[in-house]
């Protein structure tokens, strides 16, 4: 039998419905005529042999249905009409379906923008060809498990470990911050080299021009440029002409060979690059590993052979790798799913509870309104429907409404899913692009069939129920307690559970993150820019001149007075390793005249004499240090309160003695004040400033001059009047009129903008915001439920609550009988939900990162559920107590 | 004699095929033919005959066209495709082959067991 011609035939009949009907009929038509004619000749009369020829065969027009079900189309026929007369059904009680379809749509919208989210950030987050072979060799160092870095390798190292066995495909990058020279203002970007197998390495098509190919390689590396999306965007302002410009980097011209797309950002090792180039430029920068594994070779055996040829490596060149170490192969995406994949799992639970609800609460509309349509059902069992073909029509009414729903909700989670990615960006990988794809589309489809399956069931087996000869005759007496009661019961209080769990998430969730926004930060972040200088050290001219430590400071001077000479800034202030709400490095230090029995560490801040005043923190006691002493650099220190507090409770700590032994360093490009260790006196106490991040306990900090300890670099605190970065181009020129070719390095940002990008705060707001909408959504669907349940109860008990007036009742005791059992089965629900909450708080509060109290913001969504929960019960409660008893009495 | 009998399960439909192979031909040719082989001794019950085309037409057996009569009237004529030929070898080397094993059993006297 072919496949082929049974899907032709299927085809035609459905359609070519109408022309296959006539052609069925012509033929049958002419069969009855030869028939008739044969029989006419046999002698038959005319009358009597088409009578007979007819009875022989049939009608032509029952012919048709003969024909679908022969060539097996009958069980399509009937679901057919089974969808047709459901979503008749649907237009004919558009508030019912309303309802309905909106508590899906909103369920399966979230859980299908949720999973794309999950999709694009943990399933599939690279834009790489056979990504999930792609792994990043880190080095874990034994001394420092936790603390896994990554190494780099020389040029012939690189070309023996490309030769191992289970090493598919080798690239090598090295990452260096360059300039863009040429213009009017040099500007910061950071260059990745790449070796010449990238373009094949990631398998990514360029979105212009091409990608670096190996013939980039010769006559030590063709002068060729790739360019990153945003870079592109930002410098060329996505001009598609930029392929074939030039681009000037470090005195150096480039052709522009290429733009990457959007989804393009490598990497996260060394840094997101602006621009790629051929490694062979640089052939004597290091060769940092990514490895694509041949496939099938596992990572535990991929591991030992690498392994090996690592630990060679690290015999000979020992400046690479710390002194004991072991290699792990990491697939590229573990980062992500350790840092978000909690966070994705939670919210995910979040809209899966959104979802139940909402089935929940088309399961209670569908039983519910079944009441009314117990007749109906009644009748098509009477003429000779089976069981299975009633629940076969529910269901398919079931799924029309989930599939309504789930074309909704796709449409919806379009915009849904793009949400936590502008609310926290900088917890998902840059590559990660959230897209509408056919997984996707198949998760949302397959959750519509589950949930229409998973609301529709119930209904469907309860009003199917065989036994219902009486249910014809119960349009004249509607009982109380008929069937399916119990479920409803079940299933408001299920609703009732969920929505206060969700509610109790998001009421923590918000109050988490208002209890980090209203934390008295102690200084003032608006308006304050925070840029970066790095000094040309490598330039031998600037690298002299800026050598020593007095004339670094005074270079790093000379700049901060310029910037403040620039209209509408109103202060400047240096600081070396401040980036609140993280800062400083913890060191130990002495106190004179005590003993060091007890570590006694502190955070060392190094800030120059301008600092304090800039960022508005308050000085407590004593002073901050002048200019003269700012130079010096040793012999002076200022304490935050938290170290008063904690190292000086009883005494005034200005005059103690303290020295921070291990404020020395050793590096090249350091330089370090002749008693950077020494004693220094502590001459200020200043209020405290978060500096191990937010919302957590401020730690004792020790602020030193910044010259004590100086990098070829140092960080710019400005504060201007208004919008700090509307003054970039003026102290871009403010700081190149000092020495021309010095510009400011990328990723300047307002405070207030760190603060909004901290992952801490990022989080509790992604939080915050959609866990309250998800209770929001979930309180909105549990109220509906309610209030339609006890609706329909008083809609069919009407007559019964008449007669009970008839015979004396009062209102309120009709009330309470309509209200009743939905109240109990709410309140049954709402503690079922309190006590699961109270069970999984110290998980959830785990996941969450957060220590708040539980128990105000519980209480209050306990009570608000149960306020609203018996509001929807007594409104239309309420219309049954007020009815008329003579009225009641003659609705039948 | 006529009889008219229930054919085994899949029967009418060889029966078909075996009338068409002979021929194109018209729903009411085929039971014509069916029955003048049968030297009339078949009478095909007509509410099955009908089905059995549109199932053997859907498997992709046979084929219709729609052609002219001998009295000049519109009919469909049916005749054997290429996978239809093939399906109706297989199917009487099967039946004859089991109506030749059942026709033995049936044979055997009480003293050859």
């Amino acid at each position: 039998m072919s496949v082929f011609a049974r899907v032709r035939t299927w085809w035609k009949a459905v359609a070519h419905r109408e022309s296959v009907r006539q052609q069925v009929e012509t033929e049958l038509e002419f069969h009855i005529e030869a028939r008739a004619e044969d029989l006419i000749r046999c002698g038959l009369s005319e009358d009597v042999a088409w009578r007979l020829a007819r009875a022989e065969i049939g009608r032509p027009d029952n012919q048709n249905e003969i024909y679908r079900s022969a060539i097996g189309l009958r069980l399509f026929d009937e679901v057919g009409g089974d969808l047709r007369y459901g979503l008749r059904r649907l237009l004919r009680n558009p508030a019912f379906s309303a309802v309905a379809v909106s508590s899906l749509a909103i369920g399966i919208g979230a859980t299908t923008a949720m999973f794309s989210l999950i999709y694009a950030v943990l399933l599939h987050p690279f834009p790489y060809a056979n990504a999930n072979r792609i792994v990043n060799p880190v080095i874990v160092n034994e001394e420092h498990p936790k603390a896994l870095t990554w190494f780099a390798m020389t040029r012939s190292q690189f070309t023996t470990l490309s030769n191992a066995n289970c090493i598919e495909s080798l690239l090598g990058f090295s990452g260096a911050n360059a300039e863009i020279t040429g213009g009017a203002l040099p500007e910061d970007v950071f260059a990745v080299y790449l070796t010449e197998n990238a373009g094949s390495f990631f398998g990514v098509h360029p979105l212009l021009g091409r990608n670096i190919q190996p013939s980039d390689a010769q006559g030590g590396g063709q002068a060729e440029v790739v360019l990153n999306y945003r870079f592109w965007e930002r410098h060329y302002h996505g001009d598609r002409a930029a392929i074939g410009r030039t681009l000037q980097v470090n005195h150096r011209n480039y052709t522009i060979i290429g733009v990457m797309p959007r989804a393009f950002a490598f990497n996260d090792t060394v840094g997101v690059g602006d621009i790629y180039l051929p490694h062979s430029l640089e052939p004597n920068s290091v060769y940092i590993p990514w490895i694509k594994i041949r496939r099938g070779v596992s990572l535990a055996k991929s591991d030992a052979e690498l392994g090996a040829i690592v630990h060679q490596f690290a015999r000979e060149t020992p400046q690479h790798f710390p002194k004991e170490f072991h290699l792990q192969l990491q697939s590229i995406v573990v980062p992500y799913q350790q840092h978000t994949g909690r966070t994705l799992y939670l919210l995910l639970a979040g809209v899966l509870l959104v979802l139940l609800i909402g089935c929940a609460n088309c399961s209670v509309l569908l039983l519910a309104r079944g009441a009314a349509r117990r007749h109906e059902l009644a009748m098509r069992r009477a003429l000779g429907a089976s069981r299975w073909r009633i629940v076969r029509q529910l269901m398919v009414e079931a799924l029309v409404i989930s599939f309504t729903g789930a074309a909704l909700g796709v449409a919806a989670s379009w915009w849904l899913a793009e949400l936590p990615m502008r609310l926290a960006r900088s917890s998902f990988p840059a590559e990660s692009v959230v897209r509408i794809n056919l997984p996707i589309l198949a998760f949302s489809v397959a959750v519509a069939l589950t949930c229409g399956i998973l609301f529709g069931l119930a209904p469907a087996l309860s009003l199917s129920r065989p036994g219902l000869a009486s249910a014809i005759q119960s349009t004249v007496h509607r009982i109380p307690g008929q069937h399916g009661h119990r479920k409803l019961n079940v299933l408001i209080g299920a609703q009732a559970a969920f929505t206060l769990l969700l509610m109790a998430t998001g009421a923590m969730a918000i109050g988490s993150f208002l209890r980090v926004t209203h934390i008295p930060l102690g200084y003032n972040p608006h308006h304050v820019l925070n840029a970066g200088i790095m000094t040309h050290f490598t330039d031998p001219a600037v690298g002299v001149a800026t050598k020593s430590r007095t004339s670094r400071t005074a270079y790093f001077e000379q700049i901060r007075q310029r910037i403040a000479s620039v209209p509408g800034v109103l202060s400047v202030g240096i600081s070396i390793d401040v980036y609140p709400p993280y800062s400083g490095s913890e060191q130990k230090f002495e106190m004179l005249g005590r003993s060091s029995a007890q570590d006694q560490d502190a955070r060392v801040l190094e800030v120059g004499q301008n600092f304090h005043s800039t960022l508005q923190i308050p000085l407590r006691n004593g002073r901050i240090w002048d200019e003269t002493e700012n130079q010096r650099g040793d012999g002076v220190a200022v304490v935050n309160h938290a170290f008063a507090e904690r190292y000086a409770p009883q005494e005034n700590p200005v005059g103690l003695q303290i020295r921070l032994p291990d404020l020395v360093s050793h590096a090249p490009l350091v330089a370090d004040s002749p008693a950077s260790a020494g004693w220094r006196t502590i001459i200020g106490v200043v209020g405290d400033i978060p500096d191990d991040g937010l919302g957590r306990p401020v730690l004792p900090a020790v602020y030193v001059p910044y010259t004590t300890m100086l990098p070829p670099y140092a960080q710019f605190n400005i504060r201007t009047k208004g919008n700090p970065l509307s003054y970039m181009h003026a102290l871009r020129g403010a700081v190149a009129s000092v020495a021309s070719d010095q510009q400011i390095s990328r990723g300047a940002s307002s405070l207030d903008s760190v603060l909004a990008h901290d992952p801490q705060w990022s989080r509790q707001r992604l939080f915050s915001i959609l866990f309250g909408t998800f209770s929001a959504m979930a309180l909105l669907l549990a109220l509906v439920g309610i209030f339609s349940v006890v609706s329909y109860s008083v809609e069919q008990r009407t007559s019964e609550f008449g007669i009970r007036m008839a015979l004396g009742a009062s209102r309120t005791h009709i009330l309470w009988m309509a209200a009743r059992t939905i109240v109990v089965s709410a309140a049954a629900g709402i503690a079922v939900g309190v006590i699961t909450d109270l069970s999984l708080s110290r998980i959830l509060g785990q996941w969450m990162n957060n220590q708040s109290a539980r128990g105000d913001g519980l209480f209050a969504v306990t009570l608000l559920l149960a306020v609203c929960a018996v509001a929807a019960c007594l409104i239309p409660a309420g219309r049954a107590a007020t009815i008329h008893p003579v009225d009641a009495l003659r609705t039948e | 004699m006529t009889v008219s009998v229930d054919l085994p399960q899949g029967a009418l439909e060889l029966l078909i095929l075996k009338a068409i192979s002979l021929g194109p031909l018209h729903g009411y040719g085929i039971l014509l033919r069916i029955q003048q082989i049968s030297g009339d001794r078949l009478e095909i019950l007509q509410g099955s005959f009908y089905p059995a085309i549109y199932r053997l037409e859907s498997r992709g057996w046979i084929t219709g066209e729609w052609g002219e009569s001998d009295n000049k009237r519109r009919a469909r004529f049916y005749r054997l495709t290429a996978a239809g030929r093939r399906q109706f070898k297989a199917e009487s080397q099967r039946w004859n082959d089991m109506a030749g094993l059942v026709a033995n059993i049936l044979s055997v006297a009480p003293g050859e067991v």
